[in-house]
């Protein structure tokens, strides 16, 4: 507490006072990352005002890719700039693995009973579930059915790459793999196939860029998660998303407490607002398009499944085994698509 | 012109303006691209634009819409002002100190402040996160400025050394054997002639500040959103347009600027004259 | 009072730096000499993987060609176009400055986005060379290294020409047209005259265009794609997606350890023709 108000104090003696208008005479208040862009937009029209009516707790969203969240919290040791994070499987594992997180308390949770079975576990509680598969421009190619279709005219040339840096780009790649014989620890196979298609290939890129590259129509079929299809779409884009016949993947993105926290109850509140059915509703409206998790909420029809149960049926990966290979296998992406 | 333009002239002539030409484009056309976009009527960010529409710019000042854009815009400003001019002055300083000193410790001076330049940000930005945390500091906006004025104070110290190299040494001496105290002689004659050198490295690395990544990306809080972050959130998950009239308003700003100095420069010349 | 050595003018500076960015960086060496990415046994396992690989050796080489490249460019365009604005009227000038910096002005996201659009596969230099039938399938440019190095023209073009500029526009105009009166060519008023006396503004200009071209991740990664592999992709690869920071202290260091190396050179080559300058 201490140190956020001196940071408070450096902050308006500097002249950022008219800047920091409500924080100052807050009852309570919590700093939680979240996701740049759409999440961040979501929360801030959602889950700040419900924090507040609720529990007058003024939330700081501050903006931060997963990786970059496990890596601020590590070079800080003990010293989190935030007290709850918001992660994907693969750097949840790391998190895990760098005591980065207090445990959960369940007990603190009152929305336990309305979450499916597995959603929350000793380190926190799955929010939201992103589904994974393949996006195309309807106005330039065919819908592809499934992984394989990538490989071959007319997608292939239209294909847009990225490597195993993100969570989504890490499951598509070992669905891939899996199409062509690989399995969950072997992705040789994706790269082997990947190989001999490249210099067909429109492009190679780094997640960030894919959205630019796709619109300005440098490539017409990419990997990528329902929800930023759903967003794209709804900004005019020309992209639909499609379940690869193989079968739709899918993660859940997870809430947790930042050992070291400066609000830990605080924190909790927070946790507990997400996954309220208030909340949660209003996150699967569109601009927003996220997929519930509380059982209460009616899953929007732009889902390829009808209700939470149905999610036991698509792929789900298991992160503590793909952890440890992953800097492996990226060291062998660069150097096998290195020109 | 009374003398009789050679071949060489004239092919002199076609080169130089042809590159130059070439040059020009290069530098105008991805402006011009991020300005059309601005105006687009679409719902994101796509060239070529449809429509004319000057919503963005509307939802960009809009003070509800666009809140947190324009928090960031304050704290990237305020950070780029104080991290300038700490620089300007350490900066200005030191390459007086340095530039014309042929001590080899000079040299490895030289180099040793050009050095940020040279490690990528996002290294500097991690290694000093946790150089910070162990000796106590939590990030902040004054860590911000720190950092920024680290990684901006070369281009400050390259123009002005560039500027001093040129000067002639003998000015100095002259200035100083005429009786002249060393301040004299840097305020009436060293200063004036390196200020735009000065000026240049100062706009260079102003600008630098306000477009930083790595370092605001680690030294950052929850308190201290900066602008190119909150950016990039906008163009890689939702193409957002907003992000287009931003550098629009930039421009325009750096523009009318332009003028009031022309205008001002202008009347202080008539009323000298 | 004493009178005040000039050289330690450059104390404070000198001390900001120990403190501020020394010191981490000092750290960054020691966390290099770690084996695991816990930071907890140390030795030398990370240097022996890096430079025990070739591939390492590719990509230095890479990314220091690249930053040649983009300095040869930078020149190519830029200084034809220092010419244009030595010759001109304070106006036209004044203009010239405005235009030149414009790419400062241009933030590093919308950037990358419009030069996505002029060099892409349906961009503008194609959609004009196709219309103008010069050319029947799309160019690859985006992706390539030629792209790469075209759109970090831009963005390092002020950072060549406002040094050179600088210099240029206190170069006495009397020695050119004492040499045009000698009857000296206007190409060889250039070699012999303005090139010469520009070289410290344009070793200035090639410091800082070749530091910063050769650590412009996200140019590199968002233009030139994932493909080309240079230094900061792998520094970033490291330390922020499996964060194995003593591995990230490697390369990082490896790069700044190139760089300097190039860039003292370069410094080392101006203050040589500096002093035959003034000599």
């Amino acid at each position: 507490m201490f140190s956020r108000r001196n940071l408070l104090v450096g902050a308006t003696a500097l002249g950022g006072a008219s800047l920091l208008p409500a924080i100052a005479h807050a009852k309570g208040s919590v700093a939680a990352a979240i996701y740049p862009g759409t999440w961040e937009e979501a929360f801030r029209a959602t889950v700040a005002p419900a924090l507040k009516k609720k529990d007058n707790i003024d939330v700081e969203f501050q903006p931060l890719f997963a990786v970059d969240q496990v890596a601020k919290a590590k070079a800080a040791r003990g010293a989190p700039p935030f007290d709850a994070f918001v992660l994907d499987p693969g750097p949840r594992i790391t998190a895990i693995e760098g005591g980065l997180f207090d445990k959960f308390d369940s007990k603190k949770f009152s929305n336990l009973s309305k979450m499916p079975a597995g959603l929350v576990d000793e380190w926190g509680v799955g929010v939201n579930a992103q589904v994974v598969g393949i996006a195309y421009n309807p106005k330039k190619v065919p819908a592809p059915k499934g992984w394989k279709d990538l490989f071959t005219d007319p997608w292939v040339s239209r294909l847009g790459l990225t490597g195993f840096q993100t969570t989504f780009g890490t499951v598509s790649l070992i669905e891939i793999a899996k199409v062509f014989g690989g399995s969950e620890t072997n992705v040789e196979p994706a790269l082997v196939e990947l190989k001999k298609v490249l210099p067909k290939v429109a492009a190679v890129g780094q997640p960030a860029a894919m959205p630019g590259l796709f619109q300005q129509g440098q490539c017409d079929v990419i990997y990528t998660n329902t929800q930023t299809v759903a967003t794209l779409k709804g900004r005019g884009v020309d992209i639909e998303f499609v379940k690869p016949e193989t079968g739709a993947i899918t993660f859940l993105t997870t809430l947790h407490i930042a050992k070291g926290a400066t609000d830990v109850e605080n924190a909790y509140k927070y946790i507990d607002i997400v996954a309220s059915k208030e909340v949660q509703e209003a996150l699967t409206k569109p601009p927003y398009n996220f997929i519930p998790v509380n059982k209460d909420v009616p899953l929007p029809d732009y889902l390829p499944m009808k209700n939470l149960d149905e999610m036991s049926t698509y792929i789900r990966h298991d992160w503590a085994k793909i952890n440890p290979l992953r800097a492996g296998w990226i060291e062998k992406f660069n150097k096998e698509m290195a020109k | 012109m009374g003398r009789r333009r050679s071949l060489g002239d004239i092919s002199y002539m076609i080169v130089v303006w042809t590159l130059a030409v070439l040059a020009l484009l290069i530098l105008v056309a991805p402006v011009v691209i991020v300005l059309t976009t601005s105006f687009t009527e679409g719902r994101s960010l796509k060239f070529p634009p449809t429509g004319f529409s000057l919503q963005w710019y509307e939802a960009l000042f809009d003070a509800s819409k666009s809140r947190q854009i324009h928090r960031a815009v304050g704290n990237s400003l305020e950070v780029a002002a104080w991290s300038t001019a700490f620089g300007v002055l350490l900066g200005s300083m030191a390459a007086l100190g340095i530039a014309r000193n042929r001590h080899r410790l000079a040299r490895v001076a030289d180099g040793f402040f050009l050095s940020p330049l040279v490690l990528p940000g996002l290294t500097f930005g991690l290694a000093a996160l946790m150089y910070f945390t162990l000796i106590g500091f939590r990030p902040s906006l004054n860590l911000i400025i720190a950092g920024h004025m680290i990684v901006t104070v070369p281009f400050i110290l390259r123009t002005t050394t560039a500027s001093l190299s040129q000067l002639d040494p003998a000015l100095n001496d002259c200035s100083q054997s005429l009786g002249a105290s060393w301040l004299y002689t840097l305020r009436r004659v060293t200063l004036p002639l390196i200020a735009p050198g000065i000026l240049a490295g100062a706009f260079l690395a102003f600008m630098a500040s306000i477009d930083n990544v790595p370092v605001s990306l680690f030294l950052s809080t929850a308190r201290t959103d900066m602008l190119p972050i909150r950016m990039w959130g906008m163009m890689e998950s939702t193409l957002d347009p907003r992000i287009a009239a931003v550098s629009g308003v930039l421009i325009t700003a750096a523009f009318l600027l332009m003028l009031v100095m022309e205008w001002t420069v202008g009347l202080t010349r008539r009323m000298r004259d | 009072m004493r009178k005040l050595a000039e050289w330690q003018l450059a104390l404070p500076l000198a001390l900001a730096f120990i403190s501020i960015f020394l010191a981490p960086l000092l750290l960054l060496v020691g966390v290099s000499f770690f084996n695991d990415d816990k930071i907890s046994q140390p030795g030398f396992g990370q240097w022996i993987k890096f430079f025990g690989d070739p591939f390492s050796y590719k990509v230095i080489a890479d990314t220091m060609l690249l930053g040649v490249k983009t300095v040869a460019a930078t020149i190519l365009v830029g200084y034809p176009l220092a010419l244009v604005y030595l010759d001109a009227s304070p106006r036209v000038q004044r203009v010239l400055i405005f235009i030149i910096v414009l790419p400062l002005l241009l933030s590093v996201v919308v950037r990358t986005f419009a030069w996505i659009v002029v060099l892409g596969r349906e961009g503008v230099i194609n959609q004009l060379l196709m219309s103008l039938g010069i050319i029947s399938e799309p160019l690859k440019l985006l992706q390539t290294e030629l792209g790469l190095v075209i759109s970090l023209t831009q963005i390092e073009m002020p950072l060549m020409l406002l040094p050179l500029i600088s210099v240029m526009s206190r170069l006495d105009p009397n020695l050119r047209d004492a040499s045009a009166a000698l009857g000296a060519s206007r190409w060889r008023t250039l070699f012999t005259v303005i090139v010469p006396l520009s070289m410290p503004g344009l070793v200035a200009g090639c410091l800082l265009v070749f530091a910063s071209s050769t650590t412009a991740f996200i140019s590199q990664t968002v233009i030139g794609g994932v493909r080309l592999i240079y230094l900061p992709l792998l520094i970033w690869q490291q330390s922020l997606v499996v964060f194995n920071w003593p591995f990230a202290a490697v390369i990082s260091i490896s790069l700044l350890v190139s760089v300097l190396t190039v860039v003292s050179a370069l410094s080392w080559f101006g203050r040589k023709s500096g002093g035959y300058v003034h000599g």
